[in-house]
């Protein structure tokens, strides 16, 4: 399968079964799932549900958040945005605060 | 050195299931996993197959199928990947090695591995990679090739 | 969810209307804009006032002029990665009262924008990384209160920016990860007091001052990973709420005693990759928390850690050292053990293990025991694994292995066994005994009934394992006896000689469909089934 179709938009180096397997610099790879394929994109920034892991051979890769009930992380283990009407407190998500949180409603912090 | 074990893949669409024939493409069991095991055909992008992966887990019965890439920088070996592919719960896994020589050598080195392990590649493997680029749910059911008794063969 | 509107018309006039080729998407009263990857220049002069979020990604923007975007009173994430923007000007994001969200990665910013960014009081996210930031000012955060959330990873920082970071009272999490830092100075985030988040991995750190985490009450994550430091880094003492710290792949030879005596929260440290030779003996009490422990290598480590209130271990690593025994209430003091690593260290004699019940993996390969005793493994009920070889034992007590209902793989190899108990042995399915010269009973099968993989001294001892009569013909090529497909083949194994990693590896799996005994050495026409000896 030598000779890929041309590559897409922030891909360097692409195949046809694969899609993309090297990003541009500073790019992300975030592996698709599509039913039963699964391919390379090159993404500025990751997906809801990933955060961007960069290192520094440049295999930058979107990375799944391990935090219930959050649309965006800074980390495995700490969310910046927590789905809708949920409280977020220390990277959390919280269908109602802790115990001794005051309630923000504001910004949906305790 | 020892000849291997061949596999018979057989490859039905499931909305042929019924009346469609089976693609049959033959491969080369690894590592002593010669064996039978049946599944629901799954395509995985070399990179998914390292360190940093995360465990994107399937439900039910399925086949990993991975087509390697000698431009793909190895993230981990391929006994390693092959490993990964069966804790991530494959009922087995297919190595498409066409385009990467040294992925055949690597792998038949290894042994003992749990599930099995088949390299394919060519035709059978151009095939293969065909059906999952249409993307349409296809079972595979995977069986040690009989040779007939007479013949002595030599991989 | 939203209703699609495309660039071409507007479905209402004003609300909704959508710029040229962008892909737009009513979310209620508000509107969602993607324009990017259009290789646009500028910034859509015909965006609605109703819009909340907008994506100017990927294009080839090079300036946000002023004002550009100062209707967009309603927006609340602004993304502007994978564009040319060197530099932005005072005014860029005037009018964006409620903006939370600002993506500025992946272009050509030399130093933070800190005029364009002095009205934005409701920010909570600013991602910065994968710029070419030296510098960060003090007063460039400065109207940045509401800030939760910084990125300034992978730039050309060479110093912890401290002064511009004490304006951001409201910061959680931070990176500067990919930097060019070289020291963290004292009192560097006192004012972080809610940082529950701090990445500095990947840097060039030699050296920290003792203070320089002072402040940091909330702090829950601290990586140091992949950096220069070549000592131990006490500033930790201060983080009571630490619970993950990652110093591996640093230059680090020593672990004072006490080392973690001020975050008794530990649940997981990781500092493999360093040169680390000594470990005070008391550096890992008082760990409550603590899961994992792995060290390997500390060749001055002669003594097994004093690992009180240390309670909650389930990984124990420590191989490489110079430990000789074990105290006989190792499992007292480790009550949720679940593997034990002691390989490579020089142990004699081994205690009673019996009190460690959820022990799956016993790992003492290259070690020097020379006995096992009755009790030794009495009561290990969950233990699958166990792997003596590279050992002197030459006694193994006849119900040495009888209470291990769950044993599945053993490893006795290399040793100098001339017997083996097999009774207790039934469930195991891999088994090595090879490198035990004197040892050369014969194994019945019925003692062994789920073995599938076996490394034994001689080849006719493998022969009980395979069906000897048809190994008589000239040539040892593959058979398969396999009549029909899917009926049991029994396979005789011709691969290469199996290596140890893969049986290390084989851990989880269950009976395969078909049994196949893989048995080394294979009996061949030099090595026949029969023993010569009798």
């Amino acid at each position: 399968t030598e000779g890929p179709p041309s590559c897409p938009k922030g891909c360097d180096r692409c195949s046809e079964y694969n899609g993309c397997v090297k990003c541009k610099p500073k790019l992300f790879i975030f592996l698709e799932r599509n039913d039963i394929r699964q391919v390379g994109v090159c993404l500025a920034s990751c997906p809801v549900g990933y955060f961007g892991m960069r290192n520094p051979e440049g295999n930058n890769r979107c990375t799944q958040c391990k935090i219930d009930n959050c649309e965006a992380c800074f980390n495995r283990n700490f969310c910046t945005k927590c789905k809708e009407g949920l409280y977020s407190h220390s990277g959390r998500c919280y269908v109602s605060c802790p115990p001794g949180q005051r309630t923000a409603n504001e910004t949906m912090e305790c | 050195e020892h000849p291997l074990l061949r596999a018979l893949i057989k490859v039905t669409l499931l909305k042929h299931e019924a009346t469609g024939k089976p693609i049959v493409v033959e491969g080369l069991f690894v590592g002593g996993s010669a064996g039978k095991a049946e599944g629901r055909l799954m395509q995985y992008h070399p990179l998914s197959l390292c360190n940093t992966s995360e465990d994107e887990r399937q439900d039910g019965d399925f086949i990993t199928i991975v087509k390697l890439e000698h431009r793909v920088p190895r993230c981990l070996p391929l006994l390693d990947k092959a490993r990964m592919a069966l804790d991530k719960g494959a009922q087995a896994v297919i190595f498409d090695v066409s385009d990467d020589a040294n992925a055949a050598a690597e792998l038949r080195e290894a042994n003992s591995f749990s599930r099995p392990v088949v390299l394919v590649e060519a035709q059978g493997a151009e095939d293969l990679m065909g059906l999952v680029n249409k993307n349409e749910e296809a079972n595979v059911v995977i069986e040690i090739k009989v040779e007939p008794k007479w013949l002595h063969y030599d991989v | 969810a939203g209703v699609r509107v495309d660039g071409s018309g507007d479905a209402e006039a004003g609300r909704a209307s959508c710029p040229g080729r962008c892909r737009c998407e009513l979310d209620g009263l508000l509107l969602r804009v993607d324009c990017s990857d259009l290789e646009l220049r500028a910034v859509p002069s015909d965006l609605s006032v109703f819009t909340s979020y907008l994506d100017l990604s990927m294009n080839n923007m090079t300036l946000i002029s002023a004002g550009a975007l100062s209707s967009l009173h309603f927006l609340q994430e602004l993304r502007l990665p994978g564009n040319d923007l060197s530099f932005i000007p005072k005014g860029a994001f005037a009018g964006l009262y409620n903006l939370k969200v600002l993506m500025l990665q992946n272009n050509q910013l030399r130093s933070v924008p800190a005029e364009a960014f002095n009205n934005l009081h409701n920010l909570q996210s600013l991602r910065l990384d994968a710029n070419h930031i030296s510098g960060v000012p003090a007063g460039s955060f400065s109207g940045l209160r509401s800030l939760r959330h910084l990125w300034l990873d992978d730039n050309a920082l060479t110093e912890v920016p401290a002064e511009a970071l004490s304006e951001l009272p409201a910061l959680q999490a931070m990176t500067l990860a990919l930097n060019h830092i070289r020291h963290v100075p004292d009192h560097a985030f006192s004012a972080l007091g809610r940082l529950v988040v701090l990445h500095l991995n990947n840097n060039r750190i030699v050296s920290m001052g003792t203070n320089c985490f002072h402040g940091l009450h909330s702090l829950e994550t601290l990586d140091l990973n992949y950096n220069q430091l070549m000592e131990f880094p006490t500033a930790i003492r201060s983080l009571r709420h630490l619970k993950e710290l990652g110093f591996h792949s640093n230059k680090i030879q020593s672990i004072p005693d006490h080392a973690f005596t001020g975050n008794p929260s530990l649940t997981t440290v990781f500092f493999y990759d360093n040169p680390i030779q000594s470990v005070g003996r008391t550096a890992f009490q008082n760990l409550p928390e603590l899961r994992t422990l792995s060290l390997n290598g500390a060749a001055e480590l002669n003594e097994f850690p004093d690992l009180t209130g240390t309670r909650s271990l389930e990984s124990l690593t420590i191989t490489g050292a110079r430990i000789t025994s074990l105290p006989t209430s190792v499992c007292e003091q480790l009550p949720n053990l679940q593997l034990l690593d002691l390989s490579y260290n020089q142990i004699q004699s081994l205690p009673s293990f019996s009190a460690c019940e959820s022990l799956q993996k016993l790992d003492l390969h290259h070690n020097e025991v020379e006995a096992l005793e009755e009790n030794t493994f009495t009561g290990l009920t969950s233990l699958r694994f166990l792997d003596l070889s590279w050992n002197r034992l030459s006694t193994v007590k006849p119900n040495g292995f009888s209470a291990l209902p769950a044993l599945n793989r053993l490893d006795l190899s290399s040793n100098q066994l001339s017997s083996l108990p097999l009774s207790g042995l039934q469930t195991l399915t891999h088994l090595r005994l090879a490198g035990n010269g004197q040892l050369m009973e014969l194994i019945a099968r019925e003692d062994l009934p789920r073995v599938r993989w076996m490394e034994l001294p001689y080849a006719f001892q493998c022969c009980a394992f395979i069906s000897c009569d048809r190994k008589g013909g000239s040539s040892w090529e593959k058979e398969e006896a396999v009549e029909a497909a899917g009926r049991d083949a029994a396979v005789l194994s011709s691969q290469a000689e199996p290596d140890w990693e893969d049986f290390l590896m084989e851990f989880e799996d269950g009976p395969k469909p078909q049994h196949a005994v893989h048995c080394s050495p294979t009996p061949g026409p030099l090595r026949p089934c029969r023993h010569l000896l009798g």
